[in-house]
Order: C-alpha cells, then structure tokens, then sequence
C-alpha cells in the first residue's frame, strides 16, 4: 500500500469539487459522502492490516511500517475533509471548538510516544547487533569452547536487553555505579551495552503508557446528530491515532510502559471500526501474557529472537566439546533463524525509523494547518 | 614481539629450504622501522613456516610439540590474570605489553594452524580448540580493560570555559510583548551571542595518554575478529558519556508536551540555552567525538563513522526535538528574536553537521537537520507577522497619562532596534513574504537595487511595521479630548521614533527621506499643538481693530482677565503633560514663548496707559517664568493616576 495512492485519487475528487458551483445542500450531500467514503476506506484498510500475509505477521516491522502507512493516507483523507474549502468560522463554533483542540492536544501527546519509539528502535538496534556476534561466533566449524563462550556472553547480554525493565533505564545511576566491574563483584556474565538505554529517555519521569492513559481519556465517540456530521470523522482520526501509538508502544521498547492500558472503548456497531476492534483485541491478549516479562515488546522479530536466543542459550549451557551432533545440528537451525532475523532488522529498522520520523512529521504539519484555520476562525472581524 | 624469535627445530633435509625461508622471515621481522602492514604478512609468513615444518613432521606427532608449548606458556600469562582482582591496564605498561604479546602469540599460532592442509589431524583439533579457548577469555578480558580505560580516563570539559561571554551576555530582551502597558523597558539590549565566538575547539574527551593504549586493544580486537564486541563496549560508554554531559549542561530532557506548557521567561531562556547547548554540543562535544572516534578507529574502515553515528544520535536527536517543540508553539511576537537565534545557530551549524554526519548512514540525522531549520525559518516569519499583528491590534481603553511615549512604541522600537543584526537572515526569510502595508514612505528609484539597505526585504517590512505602529498611536491619540494633547502625543512619539531611527543601524534601513518626512511630521504637531492650544489665549492680546493703536480701559480690563483666566487654565493642564526628550520641551518652550511672550508685551507696552496693578495679574517676566513649568509631566506620585 502506498500513502500517495490513496491520497491522490481523493485530493483529485476534492479539486473537481472546488471548481463546482454549489449550494449548500449539494455541499452538505457531498461532505456526508465524503465522510461515508473516508470510513469505508478506514474499515478497508484495517481490515487489510487485520489479515496479515506470512511476511507480514502482525506487530512484526514490516506490518508496523503498513500501519504507519495506514495512518498517513487516513490522516490526508483526514485532513481534506475538514480543511478543503472549509469556512474557517465553522471550525470555531462548537462542538468543534472543543473537538479540534482536543485532537491537536492528542496529536501533542502522539508526538512525543514517536520520539519514545524513535529511541526503542535504537534498543532494538543494540540487540541485533549483539545476536550478530552469537551468529558469528556459532557460524564457525568446528565449534569449540571458545566459541560457545563468545555466544553466551553475547545471548546473555541479549537476553538482560531484552529483560531489562522498561524502568531501569530511567534510573539516572551514576557512570561509576553502572559501569563497575561484574569480574570484580562476582558477576560473570555483565557485560557492554547493558546499560544504554539511558539515552532513551524522552524527558525524566515520561512514562508512555501514561501517555497513552492521557490520550484515551475523555475519548467520545460522537452521539445523535453528531454521529452523522463531521465530528464524526474527528472521532474516526482519534481512534486511528491512539491505535497506531498503542501499537507502536505496545511493540518497541520504550520508557515506562507498566500500566499501559489494554484496552479503550470503540463501540462496536461502528463498520470502520470491526477490524480495528479485532486487532486490538488480539494485541491486547499478547500483550497481557507479555507484561511481566520485561521491556522486549510485542515486535515479531523480538519474540523470535528471543526464542532463539533462549534456545542458543540452552544449547550453549549444555554444550560439551566436540558437541553433539544432533543438538549440534538444532543450533545450527535456531542460527539460521536468528540470522534471518537479522537480516530483516538490517534491511527494516532504519526505514522503520525514517517512517515514524515521517508519521510525526506529518502530525507536526497538520497540527499547524490546523491552527492556521481556527486562528483564522476565530479572528474578530475588523 | 612475537613468533619472530622463536626457533622451529628442521630435522628432516628436505625441508632447509622452508628453514632458510623461515630465517630470512625472521631477519625481516626484526627489523625495526617496518610499517603495521607489513609486519603483520611477516608474522603470518612466519606462522605459516613454523606449520609447514608441522605439516610436514606429523607423523610421530613431535612438530606440535614446539606449538604446545608455545600455547601454553600464552595460555598460562592470559589465565593467571583471571582470579586476579586487578586491571592489567592498571598494573603498569609492561603487564599491559605481555599480555598484548600473549594475545597476539595465541592469533600467530591460531593462523598457523588453522592455515595447515591436514584437517583431520587430532592433535591440531585439539590446539585449535584449546586456542579459541584461551582467545575467547582474553577478548572478554580485554573488553573490561577497554571499558574500564574508558570510563576512568574520560574527561568533561567545562562548558564555561568556553564561552563565558556568552553567558554573561544572557541579558536579553525578554519582555513580553502583553506586559508592555504595565512596565516600560527604556534599555536596549544587545543579543546574547555572536555565531563563531565558540569557534572550533577539539577538546580529549578521553585522556591523550590512553588512546594508545584502547588502539592496541582495539587492534587486538579486531585483528581476532572481536570488532563488534569492541564497538558494543565503547559505544556503551561513550555514549553515557554524551548522556552524561547533557547534565553538565543543565539541559533538561523535556518532552514536546512541556516545551508547550512553557512560561515565556522559562521559554526564553530555555531558547538561549538550547543556542548555547547546540553549539558546544556540536562545535566541541562532537568534534571532539568524532576525532576520538577518528583515533581508535580510523584504521578500520566505516567502523569509525558507524560508531560515531550510534554514540551521537539519540542526544543529537533529542536536541532537535526541543527546536521542533519550541518551531510549533504559539506565534508568539516576542519569540521572535529567540527563534532567530536558534535558526541563525543552526544555520551556522548545517557545515558542521554535514561534515560530522557525512556518510549516507548518517543522512537521517543530516535531513531532521534539515527539516527542523526550515522549520525555524517558518515559525520566525510566522512571529514577525504576529509582531505585526499585536503591533496593528494592541489597544487601550484610556489615553496614555500626560501624552508622553506610549510603552508600545518603546517596546516596538527597542526591539526592531535589534534587526539590524539579523539583517541577512530576515532578509532571506522575509524575501517572499509581502510587506502588506503599502510602503509609502519609500519611492524606489529607477534601476532599483535591492543589494541597498533601503530596498532590501527586511528595509521595507520595518517600514511597513513602523506605518503600522503610527496608525495605531493616531488611534490611541484619538481618545485624548483635548486636541492639543493629542498633538503633544503624537509630536511625542513621532519624535521617538526618528530618534530611535537616526540614533541606531536602522536609519541605514530606513534612509533619509523617511527621516525627512516624519521629522516634518512632528513638527507639524508641534505647530499644530500651538494653534490649538495657544490661538484662542492670544486672541485676547489681539486688537479687533488694527486702525486704533490701544484699547478702551474697560475693553483692556476685560481683554488681561480674559487673558489671565485661559492662560492659568493652561498652565494648570499642561504642567502636567509631559514632553519626555529635553531638547524637543525646551524647543517647544522657546517658540511658545516668542509667541505669547512677545504677543503680550506688545498688547502691555500698547495699553500702558491703562496698566495698574490691579487688572495686570501677570508681568511679561512672570508670564516668561511660568511657561517654564510646562510638560513637566505627571507628579511623580501620581504617575499611574489615569486622569486624561
């Protein structure tokens, strides 16, 4: 799926529109139909996200950066609804004097869960490379004490990573402290890197699931004759919005998400809603299993790592030269794994990175535009 | 330092070529003066030789004998470090050497045996293994040592050394622009910091006396294929280090929802600080970075850059998100010069970043670079229109007591006072955006260059915001009732704005025919306040007759009475009025003088007949002293009072 795609066929409609001259009863027609097909869109989009393909397994990188695709087409739909050729007065009665603050307050709160995620990647990043080392080092043929020694420390300091609580990474300890010697204090098996992700942090105390708490709150979805108007696609852009940021927390490692919600309402008997309904469901129960197990996330590519490594782990634990064959040739299967995996974190995180850069630039962008039009609504007339 | 001087026995006759080879190998490898290159092919050349001589002697397994022993004796100084709780690192240079020769004798020996043809031989399995063996713990080892060279020898540099200037210099005009009814600001101020005062220093952020000592690590390290570990190790701490330095800064991780929260005055010098911050983080801390990074690494290829990147980008990131928190804040008009500033600073940084961030992994933190000046660029033009807007919009419910300069006008001149020294940016800024007010006070000349500060984008929007401010005091002048105050106030403020104008860098801007022009318009309010005021008090002193030379006793009576009244009623309003600029008062004075004056010893030496005591209130002297009170302003006590 391409954002353009989408996004041209309509700003194409929405021009031949402009040029025509209409009352305002046509206008009113053609913005419920409007409304109608944004929603369509919507509910065809999720449920394309909804059933993955093989190489695509939900919250795995590739299916995240088709979701942030989702987003921005939904997101310049969006945004044409409400801004083309709208009297910037309108916006500024109610309800939408409340509605549009209260999106742009999200899109606020939505910028900063892309930064927090922005800097997960980075953890992710660190984790690969530490599972490079295990490859290259189980890779070898024959492979002797030396090497299985070279993987665990490497696994093992994989598996702290993943392990590590989402909140030690906010504990400011002093370099001195988080840097003396595991040799000296008995610990074996500390290693480098353990404590990077200090420089995750988005501002002290900063806790996404919080954040994610915040942008549900007071979430409405419009009743009686707003169900129909154009707070209706306003309520559509917000569930979009806190979706793709759950997911994305929910996925990639990022500070403070203890207590990160579950669940936020979406009625049911809404069409565009059933597959993203579902999705959430199913990222919830993930989630639920995975909470106390550490900050690794919901993203495919970690779970399997961490599988793998779990199993490396194992087989090195066990391993006595010259080694097994059988168990030997099991390893040989969970590195193969492991290097796929790699491989796709090698070709995925960068652009996977790049595109929640994109996401939040784009939110930047329509958060001004935004304001341009209320600040023009609301201007006294001179 | 290695293989080089041990002796490989050759017993067998067919093989005193490979021995001769060996030897001259030998004599080569003692050669003092030998680049890195090529001692290295010797060593393995050497290695290689020993194993053939091996290769060749396998029977009775005896050959192995020699590389055992050589084995062992590494093996033996490696693991006796191990229950030791000491550095090597610590214990002193010669430690350090023994075991990088330990280390490098087990890779000669590794090499040579894995490059041996026969690979089923037992024995040679067996020192393999027992090879990788002792290599692995030697380059966990290692890695401690490196990240314990790093930490213990890392250095912070402190940041006022560097720029004390510019923290002296924080005071800055950061007033903001709704509390300009409440408290007038009369000092200008200077902006806080010249772009390359900094400049390009390099400083060790870790100790120059150990960067030989992480190179031999790292060239261990990597030589046995340890490269990533290496990296792992020194990214982690190099990267805590930058981590670490944000706090030697005192700037504070905010997220983009607080930056929003921000009270102007902490904005502001949030907004300094960040400038201040930017430039040493980039101009010094990552300099110095990538030249560290540059020393260790520079012989391995991208590695260096790689690191560099990996240590650098989350701060570097977070650095620009407060610039994109701060760029879509609201269009506040006193943001303005801030804003400036962090664009001016990040402009002046783009060379340097592209360089630092200069491969194409790097294009990602090159291109938010990128998009957040822009970004910059675009919120500063959206500032100058809201200081243009308040500046059209401000209002007030009551006239400004005693017709002095109104706040507005000293806030809005003291701070376009400061454009001049963002010239070029506003100009590049502001070339496309059309200065809406129609510039009338500037008629270009044929063959216009726009190179001339008169012509120049930035001349003709101050133009335009000065037209705006002028339209506005006329507005505020209309809610004075008396006329002649109205006058005092514009003659007031006009005044102060040529002043500002001629006494700065903007009256290059603004040229001398817009200095012309609204010097005759203050005049002509000071010419018309005359008339308003002082027509009807001399019209007492004037003869509605010319033929007769004096008046009638009781026509004079009632003329001086007529005369003292409206001039005392003056003098008890326009005492209190206020012409704040010395020289403009006293010329004022003298030219109210001269008229009234003059007009009134002419109506006495005219009507000296009838002078008594009693209906003359006022000598001419007196009349003279008195008009020295006037425009001495509000009682002071009462300055705040809101009579008029």
């Amino acid at each position: 799926m391409n954002a353009n795609e989408y996004q041209g066929s309509f700003l194409g409609r929405i021009s031949i529109r402009r040029n025509q001259v209409v009352v305002m009863d046509a206008i009113h027609e053609q913005e419920l139909e409007d409304i109608e097909l944004f929603q369509k869109h919507v509910s065809d989009r999720f449920s394309e996200l909804s059933s993955p393909s093989d190489d695509d397994a939900i919250l795995s990188i590739s299916w995240l950066r088709k979701l942030l695709d989702v987003f921005l087409c939904c997101e310049a739909e969006f945004e044409a609804i409400l801004l083309m050729d709208r009297d910037p007065y309108q916006l500024s009665k109610p309800p939408f004097d409340r509605l549009i603050p209260e999106l742009l307050d999200r899109a606020v709160k939505a910028l900063d869960i892309c930064n927090a995620v922005t800097n997960g990647v980075e953890s992710v990043r660190h984790c690969q490379k530490l599972a490079e080392i295990a490859i290259s080092a189980l890779d070898q043929k024959p492979i002797g004490d030396g090497e299985v020694k070279r993987a665990k420390r490497a696994l093992i300091t994989l598996m702290a990573a993943i392990n590590l609580d989402d909140k030690d990474g906010t504990n400011a300890k002093s370099t001195e402290r988080s840097w003396s010697f595991g040799r000296r204090s008995g610990n074996k098996d500390r290693v480098a890197g353990q404590f990077r992700s200090l420089s995750w942090q988005v501002a002290k105390n900063w806790s996404a699931a919080k954040q994610i708490q915040s942008t549900i709150y007071n979430l409405v979805a419009p009743r009686g004759a707003e169900a129909s108007g154009l707070p209706s696609p306003i309520y559509t852009m917000n569930v979009i919005m806190i979706f793709v940021m759950w997911a994305l927390v929910a996925a990639i490692p990022c500070q403070e998400r203890t207590g990160l919600p579950t669940h936020f309402p979406v009625p049911k008997q809404l069409n565009w809603a059933h597959s993203l309904i579902g999705l959430q469901e199913k990222i919830a129960d993930e989630w639920k299993k995975k909470e106390k197990k550490g900050m690794a996330g919901l993203l495919d590519e970690m779970q399997r790592m961490e599988k793998s490594a779990q199993s490396l782990i194992d087989f090195t634990d066990s391993f006595q030269f010259p080694g097994d064959a059988e168990k030997l040739q099991e390893a040989a299967g969970h590195v193969a794994e492991l290097t796929e995996i790699c491989r796709i974190m090698e070709q995925g995180l960068t652009p996977l990175q790049m595109h929640i850069r994109e996401v939040f630039h784009r939110i930047v962008r329509s958060r001004t535009e935004f304001l341009d039009v209320l600040e023009k609504g609301s201007l006294p007339v001179i | 330092m290695d293989g080089c001087q041990s002796t490989i026995p050759t017993y067998e006759g067919d093989l005193h070529v490979v021995a001769a080879a060996h030897h001259i190998v030998k004599a080569l490898g003692a050669t003092k003066n030998l680049s890195d290159d090529l001692r290295k092919i010797l060593i393995d050349l050497d290695a290689h030789l020993s194993m053939m001589t091996l290769n060749t002697d396998t029977k009775g397994g005896r050959g192995f004998v020699d590389v055992e022993e050589r084995l062992k004796q590494a093996e033996r100084k490696i693991l006796s470090w191990e229950p030791d709780p000491r550095m090597i690192w610590d214990s002193g240079p010669r430690e350090a050497s023994e075991y990088l020769e330990a280390v490098d004798e087990i890779q000669t020996l590794l090499d040579g045996l894995r490059g041996l043809s026969v690979h089923e031989n037992r024995k040679q399995k067996e020192l393999l293994h027992r090879a990788m063996s002792v290599l692995q713990t030697a380059m966990s080892r290692l890695e401690e040592e490196l990240i314990r060279i790093l930490v213990q020898h890392g250095q912070q540099f402190d940041p006022k050394h560097m720029s004390s200037r510019s923290i002296q210099r924080d005071v800055v005009y950061d007033e903001s622009f709704v509390s300009v009814e409440d408290e007038p600001a009369e000092e200008t101020s200077s902006r806080n910091c010249s772009s390359d005062e900094i400049g390009e220093y390099i400083v060790d952020l870790v100790h120059a006396g150990v960067i030989p000592d992480i190179k031999s690590i790292a060239k261990v390290m990597f030589t046995s294929n340890y490269g990533p570990e290496f990296c792992e190790a020194f990214i982690g701490v190099r990267r805590e280090a930058l981590d670490q330095y944000f706090a030697i800064l005192e700037t504070e991780k905010l997220c983009i929802e607080d930056v929003l929260k921000l009270e102007w005055t902490s904005m502001s010098s949030k907004m300094n600080k960040w400038t201040w911050s930017m430039k040493i983080i980039v101009r010094v801390y990552l300099a110095s970075e990538k030249r560290l990074c540059d020393q260790v690494l520079g012989d391995f290829g991208s590695v260096s850059s790689f690191c560099f990147l990996e240590i650098s980008k989350a701060t570097t990131l977070c650095l620009l998100n407060f610039g994109e928190a701060v760029a879509m804040g609201p269009r506040q008009p006193e943001k303005l010069l801030r804003l400036l500033d962090m664009y001016e600073t990040l402009a002046d940084l783009l060379r340097d970043i592209d360089t630092l961030f200069s491969e194409e992994a790097g294009s990602f933190v090159r291109l938010q670079f990128h998009e957040l000046l822009k970004r910059l660029g675009d919120s500063s033009t959206a500032a100058f229109e809201a200081f243009r807007v308040a500046i059209s919009s401000n209002g007030s419910l009551y006239p400004f007591p005693g017709g002095g300069v109104h706040p507005l006008n000293k806030y809005v001149m003291n701070y376009i006072g400061m454009f001049p020294e963002y010239c070029n940016t506003l100009n590049l800024l502001l070339k496309d955006q059309h200065a809406d007010v129609a510039d009338q006070d500037f008629e270009p000349e044929k063959g216009l260059d726009l190179s001339l500060s008169t012509s120049c984008p930035m001349a003709c929007h101050l133009r335009s915001i000065t037209s705006s401010l002028e339209s506005n005091l006329h507005r505020k002048s209309q809610l004075y009732k008396n006329e002649a105050l109205q006058h005092i106030f514009l003659m007031n403020n006009i005044h102060y704005l040529v002043q500002k104008v001629k006494g700065s860098e903007l009256r290059l801007f603004f040229g001398d025919e817009w200095i012309r022009k609204h010097n005759g318009k203050f005049q002509q309010h000071a010419k018309n306040y005359e008339r308003a005021t002082w027509s009807s008090v001399i019209s007492f002193l004037k003869d509605d007759n010319p033929g007769s030379s004096s008046f009638s006793k009781s026509t004079f009576k009632e003329r001086c009475k007529g005369f003292s009244i409206a001039f005392e009623e003056v003098y008890k309003t326009q005492t209190s009025w206020c012409i704040p600029d010395p020289q403009l008062r006293e010329d004022l004075r003298i030219s109210t003088s001269l008229q009234v004056v003059l007009a009134y010893r002419t109506f006495l030496g005219r009507n000296s007949a009838h002078i008594e005591d009693k209906c003359v209130k006022h000598t001419v002297e007196h009349v003279e002293k008195l008009l020295l009170d006037l425009f001495k302003g509000p009682p002071r006590l009462s300055r705040n009072s809101r009579r008029w």
